[in-house]
């Protein structure tokens, strides 16, 4: 069927038959099905890898630098209005914990927290001034995500593999790789189809272990009698679409057995991390107890873009908890964020080592998000400088990576205590819409229906950034 | 000029009104559709609003072309902007200026016509149902009911013709899977056959026989439950399960199987327990209002501003689902400005808003008066039973004690007695719960019990507490003797003193930073040293002090002994009077998460300063008198610990009973509170507060749109909104739900998106069809079962499924169905076939959900992680699966199973490699088959071509050909029958119905 019928047949309901019929095209590439298909512009990147930080990356001790905080260290905080805070409670300005030094041609100021990250400091492109709307971790991490604040909405993934498809017919378009040590709050809504089709939701994939659930019968049935099955089914399915020639959507059924066995065959390759040399491995940190088992994560990643996947999201922290495994560092920065930083600092720096030096950052994106960030001051009581920080929605750092953007630049800024966003603010739906052009989407274009409304990544808002674009 | 104009208006005022009428129907719509966009509103470009008269003559000078600055622009293509006016237009606006710019109705109303970009008040689905007379047809001989006359009609006008009759045994399994989501059972389809060729039709009879059967009611709940987001737990980040939401399920199970009226349905989900406030299903009901996410902790979190969005996000999910489910409107869209696409105001938004203001999530206890008094009385009894018991055994107890204590008092002779000094409350909680310095009793919660050796708190969310104390409070000393069921046990506390919202407290808490180590409460992260005592090691009772001296430093004393060592912390609380209440079992207030303890406590004191060492040990030299059972028993001669040990069964017998729960019979539904005052928010932004508002509907629907008082009660409001929707005037509420019949008939409804009849929604394939069932509906007292047979015992829904090239090439999609769509089942039709095929099926009715998953709780978070078991309590029917948000089920997901976090009214149907691996390799899939295979055995023996006819009689509903038992039989000799199985249920036969 023509990709234009099958819109037609889209539009008129009977979307069953239909887009099981994209399993059927002859073309090595399942494509999209949105309506208004992409790429609305040419692409600078196919595919993309979001590293999301769970709990919420403090800025003022990472990405962005702030003298004026070290010099204000002790005083309370000179405002005229009464932080509205997550926990209520406003202790005084506390320094960095780690030394910002400028670093790479571009000069940029990372801090010591991500030692290997700042060595490819010319790589980044950080945004000093994003904002949240709210500072309650999981309707922010879900903002993150889909845009929006409530369960139900498709995330970015979700999104891509709607608007783009994947390049492979062996993987799925959309892979989560969440944190060996839990999943977020909110599990498999941070990786919703929402109310897109169910093929939309991002599929978990492990990086030690069966790599994805039912690759494989539960329980060994021995090869001849798998593979009896599987032809008993082609037979009985033929035999039955042939009294029922023209109905494309068993035709479609047929065929996703087909390629379920290539799956079994990719899914496995694509794990096997073994096929890499130990220099690679150590690249990315597999060598060492604090950083393999994120580094693990991050190779796996590359396999599955380099094999054709659009989207890959990596999580780096889980639930909310007591002892913390995430970066939600209320007690204790030092302690937490020295905790966790090293786990996916090594692994980061060497991915993108990695895909530089194999061409790919040319045309793929990487992303580095955290929900929001942190206050410069404690949480404590008002005349105590505290040794953790409280949520903050008014100012972060996030970064990206490669394809189309102006490398070892950053955008905008925060106060001069790294509080409050002041300069070039830029939201979650802007970020989005950046995305989405530099994967050649315009965000305004990508839509579904659902309930009354055409529903965008971006609600009704969002501009693209256009300065952080190469 | 200007006095010219005022004598044409004066002078020719009947001619006036003609072309006033000319100008509402016509010029007002082009203005609409064309130029309001800009030129209208608060702030209109150039300061022109073409809505208003007044404004609009600045630029439209009647019967000047030339010195009507609007015609200037719109002639020169300069406006409007983008896309200048088509010649058509432009002669409109030229004729009505021409001919004296007449002005009808001032200002104009952008809802009343439908433009090329909006719905107005005309929209079609706005209109009064009108009951049309079937069409004529050419095919007289194909209609069996009126519903053909419709489809045959089009179908004729078309150029096409119906497909012909399906045959009965593919009929049969059609309707078995339609109506009740189950497979036929092969029993009595020889006898269906023997019918159908007497020309008995049986089909008649069977749809009334699965109509009548509970299975409909199984099937059919679960497409409303679809409709209505229906989840059991909070989602967000906690995802708290709610136990008790499933009563709504089966409500919506009875009310369907019962054939409850639709207009009664929908009157009882919205306000089912002011309408019938001492019916408990009604009651249930009302979870319809509340099946949606709840952000328990965004309603929890300090910043007030962040509350109040968290708050109208959920009012959102409220008003949009009633919207969406009963009218087929997305109300919800008018949320920060008026809706863009259809007649639905922002202040309209508001209105429904204020009607569900009193709306909140949780449980409610609906058990009936006679059960609960006949549950106290029996309480009564066992408690008087109980006082006597104990007084027998204190007998019993009182010389041994005596002596022990005399004994104990001979070893600590030579010690400095200390007096202790007052204390503010005291409690021995094996006497009573009853403070013995005030009176005032402590209250129990959540499972905690009093029992003869301390208050029994079995952890969980159990904890007990006092009312806000009248004393204030400094310096303090907390003391407790506590018992410990669990040394593993984190974070619960023995005795907590905290502020009414929890916000402060000082607390004696167990392992919370470090596992078994006591340490004082950390008042969210500001206390965060340990005493670096050793860890606990005693299951028996211990004497545990914590002193707050004035300066902030926090000692701990455990057996009256130092524990650990004394440190300094900043800001030590002060409590004023009233300002504080004391927890046991509780670290602080809310509820919940990892904060409560595992444990008995014998007893408690606080003091109102900082107790001294000496002080402290005769504390704890009182607790001394503490004696445990054993020595008691040691020391008893034989008669004594026979009666003893009968004395004490009796007690715990006693106590069982005691502690037995009431019969709560809880659901999850609406709590409602007094509504809070519902503003007009500008940008739908709740610092932006407009005018005040009273509960109302949505003009546009036609009816009186009951604007009350902004002070009206959640009762009254919502009672009111139930009446509004329900009104048999209302032109949406009986087209949308007959619609939704038909879609789940057809696969497709006659509008094809079910929960939006408005702009940016379907059109109705056929708008008289649609008519006629909604009279049909409203005629019938809203009898869902009435439409039912109306639809299977139609010629239209009996036809084949079979695909025809010529037809497809003029009507791809079916729309004007030639033939039957042939349709995939649903994820739970899919499960619940495999298990009734593999003989497994359980088919208990109703009641608690099964739960596939292990659900473990870390903080306040609850993870849901499937779980795999070969059980029957796994076997039931798939709508009695708990559906919690982010517990899902690889297998139902792999098949399209929505996310019960949105609203799916129609769902989704993808064919993946992810499913066919789901479908192959499952574990559930791949035990089916072998019982499957297990039962062929059982029930047609060893016969290969006997197995393979049963087979296909259970898994197809129909028999098996001799080739077809060829084809299989090389597989079945040389693997086995389960590989044969196993095939089945992944093949289109099965999955797919005809």
């Amino acid at each position: 069927m023509k990709r234009r019928d099958f819109l037609h047949w889209t539009a008129h309901g009977l979307g069953g038959a239909a887009l099981a019929s994209l399993l059927t095209s002859d073309g090595k590439t399942a494509p999209g099905e949105a309506a208004d298909p992409p790429p609305h512009h040419p692409p600078q990147a196919r595919r993309a890898i979001h590293i999301c930080l769970c709990g919420a990356l403090s800025q003022v001790d990472s990405f962005d630098y702030k003298p004026e905080l070290t010099r204000l260290h002790g005083r309370s905080l000179q405002s005229s209005e009464r932080p509205d805070v997550f926990f209520g409670q406003v202790g005084l300005l506390r320094k960095n914990d780690w030394d910002f030094r400028q670093h790479g041609q571009s000069g940029l100021w990372i801090s010591d927290l991500f030692p290997e990250i700042a060595r490819v400091a010319d790589e980044l492109t950080i945004i000093n001034s994003m904002v949240a709307e709210t500072s309650n971790h999981t309707p922010a991490t879900f903002q993150e995500n889909t845009g929006f604040r409530l369960n139900g909405f498709p995330t970015l993934g979700a999104w891509l593999s709607y608007g783009l498809g994947s390049e492979t017919e062996n993987l799925p378009a959309f892979v989560v790789i969440p944190d060996t040590r839990g999943q977020p709050a909110g599990g498999p809504i941070n990786w919703s189809n929402g109310f897109l089709p169910a093929r939309h939701q991002g599929v978990t994939m492990r990086s030690q272990g069966t790599p994805i659930d039912d690759l494989f019968p539960a329980r060994d049935l021995g090869p001849d009698a798998d593979r009896a099955t599987r032809d008993l089914v082609a037979s009985l399915n033929q035999q039955h679409h042939a009294q029922r020639p023209g109905d494309d959507a068993l035709a479609a059924r047929i065929r996703s057995y087909e390629l379920a066995a290539r799956m079994q065959l990719a899914v496995p390759e694509v794990a096997d991390l073994r096929q890499e040399t130990l220099a690679t491995q150590s690249l990315y940190g597999l060598d060492r107890p604090e950083s393999a088992d994120f580094g693990r994560g991050c190779l796996l990643a590359r396999r599955l873009l380099e094999r054709g996947v659009r989207f890959v999201q990596l999580f780096s922290g889980g639930s909310f908890g007591n002892p913390r495994i995430n970066w939600d560092g209320h007690e204790n920065m030092r302690q937490n964020h020295g905790q966790e930083a090293p786990r996916i600092d090594r692994p980061i720096a060497g991915l993108l080592r990695d895909l530089r030096r194999r061409g790919m950052l040319d045309d793929t994106l990487v992303l580095f998000t955290t929900e929001f960030g942190r206050t410069p001051f404690t949480q404590s009581a008002a005349n105590v400088v505290g040794t953790g920080r409280d949520h903050n929605q008014y100012g972060f750092s996030v970064w990206l990576a490669g394809a189309g953007l102006r490398h070892g630049f950053k955008y905008g800024s925060t106060d001069e205590i790294g509080w409050k966003a002041e300069e070039k603010i830029a939201n979650w739906y802007d970020f989005h819409a950046t995305v989405l052009h530099l994967l050649g989407i315009n965000h305004e274009r990508l839509t579904f229906y659902h309930n009354g409304i055409r529903r965008r990544l971006t609600n009704v808002h969002g501009d693209v950034l256009d300065e952080i674009l190469a | 000029m200007r006095w010219l104009l005022g004598i044409l208006l004066v002078v020719v005022p009947i001619a006036a009104s003609a072309q006033d009428r000319q100008f509402d129907q016509v010029v007002a719509p082009l203005l609409v559709d064309r130029c309001i966009d800009c030129h209208s509103g608060a702030k209109p470009k150039g300061k022109l609003d073409l809505t208003k008269k007044a404004s609009a003559a600045r630029v439209v000078i009647p019967k000047d072309l030339k010195e009507s600055t609007l015609w200037q622009q719109v002639e020169a293509g300069k406006m409007p902007p983008k896309k200048p006016l088509s010649d058509k237009e432009k002669a409109i606006l030229k004729t009505w200026i021409d001919s004296g710019a007449a002005w009808g109705t001032d200002p104009i109303d952008p809802f009343r016509i439908t433009t090329s970009r909006r719905a107005g008040y005309d929209w079609w689905a706005l209109q009064p149902v009108k009951r049309p007379d079937p069409p004529k047809v050419k095919r007289q001989d194909w209609p069996r009911n009126p519903i053909d006359h419709f489809i045959l009609a089009k179908l004729e006008a078309e150029g096409l013709g119906p497909s012909p009759e399906e045959g009965p045994l593919t009929l049969r399994r059609r309707l078995y899977f339609d109506l009740t989501g189950l497979p036929p059972s092969p029993d009595d389809a020889l006898d269906f056959l023997k019918e159908y060729q007497a020309g008995n039709k049986p089909h008649a009879a069977l749809a009334d026989r699965l109509l009548a059967s509970r299975s409909y009611g199984e099937r059919w709940a679960r497409h409303w439950l679809d409709v209505v987001r229906f989840g059991e737990s909070h989602g967000f980040e906690h995802d708290e399960l709610r136990k008790n939401a499933w009563p709504y399920r089966d409500w919506v199970i009875n009310a369907i199987n019962k054939d409850m009226p639709y207009d009664a349905f929908a009157r009882l989900q919205i306000a089912g327990d002011v309408l019938k406030s001492n019916d408990p299903d009604s009651i249930a009901a009302t979870g319809f209002l509340v099946a949606g996410g709840y952000d328990s902790v965004g309603q929890g979190q300090q910043s007030a501003a962040m509350k109040a969005v968290v708050r109208q996000d959920e009012l959102e999910d409220v008003v949009g689902t009633i919207g969406q489910t009963f009218l087929g409107l997305t109300v919800q869209c008018a949320r920060c400005h008026d809706h863009k696409f259809d007649p639905v105001r922002i202040e309209e938004y508001y209105r429904l808003t204020a009607a569900v203001a009193g709306v909140r999530h949780g449980e409610r206890d609906v058990t009936a008066a006679p059960l609960r008094l006949a549950f106290e009385k029996r309480l009564a009894e066992s408690r008087a039973k109980l006082d006597e018991l104990r007084a027998t055994l204190a007998d019993l107890e009182k010389p041994i004690r005596a002596k022990i204590l005399a004994e104990r008092s001979k070893i600590k002779s030579g010690q400095p007695v200390v007096k202790l000094p007052k204390a503010i409350a005291r409690w021995d909680f094996t006497k009573s719960g009853k403070d013995e310095i005030a009176g005032t009793e402590a209250k129990l919660h959540n499972g905690a019990t009093l029992k003869s050796d301390g208050l029994h708190l079995p952890g969980g969310t159990s904890f007990a507490s006092t009312a806000p104390l009248d004393t204030p409070i400094g310096a303090k000393t907390l003391t407790a003797v506590v018992r410990l069921h669990n040394l593993k046990q984190r974070g619960g506390a023995a005795l907590s003193l905290q502020s009414a919202d929890g916000a402060l407290f000082d607390a004696i808490v167990f392992g919370e930073r470090q596992a078994g180590h006591w340490m004082a409460g950390s008042d969210f992260f500001r206390r965060t040293k340990d005493f670096e005592g050793p860890a606990e090691t005693d299951a028996n009772a211990v004497h545990i002090a914590i002193v707050f001296h004035p300066d902030g430093t926090i000692a701990a004393f455990r057996n009256g002994v130092a524990y650990g060592k004394p440190y300094k912390s900043a800001n030590p609380l002060k409590f004023d009077a009233k300002g504080s209440m004391l927890l046991f079992g509780l670290r602080h207030a809310p509820v919940g998460g990892a904060k409560h303890l595992d444990g008995t406590i014998v007893r408690a004191e606080l003091y109102g300063h900082a107790l001294s060492p000496q002080e402290i040990a005769a504390s704890a030299g009182v607790a001394s008198d503490y004696i445990a059972v054993e020595e008691i028993v040691r020391h008893l001669d034989g008669a004594g610990k026979a009666k003893h040990a009968d004395l004490m069964r009796a007690i715990a017998q006693a106590e069982v009973l005691l502690a037995a729960p009431p019969p709560a019979t809880r659901v999850y539904a609406v709590t409602p509170r007094a509504p809070e005052m519902t503003y007009l928010l500008d940008r739908g932004n709740p610092t932006q507060k407009g005018k005040l508002l009273g509960a109302g509907g949505v003009a546009a629907l036609g009816l009186k749109r009951f604007d009350m008082s902004v002070d009206a009660a959640d009762a009254d409001r919502r009672r009111k909104l139930a009446e509004w929707i329900t009104d048999a005037r209302n032109p949406l509420f009986a087209r949308v739900m007959v619609n939704r019949l038909w879609h789940h008939h057809f696969g497709a409804g006659l509008v094809e998106t079910p929960s939006d009849f408005g702009f940016n929604g379907g059109r109705p394939s056929h708008p008289e069809l649609l008519d006629w069932l909604a009279d049909e509906f409203v005629r019938s007292g809203y009898s869902m079962k009435h439409i039912h047979r109306l639809i299977v015992n139609s010629a239209t829904y009996r036809q084949s499924s079979r695909f025809h090239a010529d037809a497809a090439k003029r009507d791809a999609g079916n729309r004007w169905l030639w033939r039957k769509s042939p349709l995939r089942l649903e994820a739970e039709a899919v499960r619940d076939a495999i298990l009734s095929v593999a003989g497994q099926l359980n088919d208990a009715p109703g009641g608690p959900g099964y739960q596939d998953f292990k659900l473990t709780i870390r903080g306040a978070t609850h993870y849901y992680t499937p779980i795999e078991d070969d059980t029957p309590a796994l076997y039931r029917r798939s709508i009695y699966r708990t559906w919690a948000r982010s517990g899902r089920n690889g297998l139902l997901d792999a098949l399209d199973c929505p996310d019960p976090s949105t609203v799916s009214p129609r769902r989704a149907v993808t064919t993946t490699p992810l499913q066919a691996l789901s479908m192959l390799n499952n574990a559930f899939v791949l035990r089916m088959a072998d019982r499957f295979a297990g039962r062929l055995k059982k029930e047609a023996g060893n016969d290969v071509g006997k197995q393979v006819m049963r087979a296909y009689e259970l898994a197809y509903g129909r028999r098996a050909t001799d080739e077809e038992i060829a084809r299989v039989r090389p597989a079945i000799e040389r693997h086995g029958l389960a590989v044969f199985c196993r095939a089945v249920f992944n093949s289109n036969e099965f999955v797919y119905v005809d």
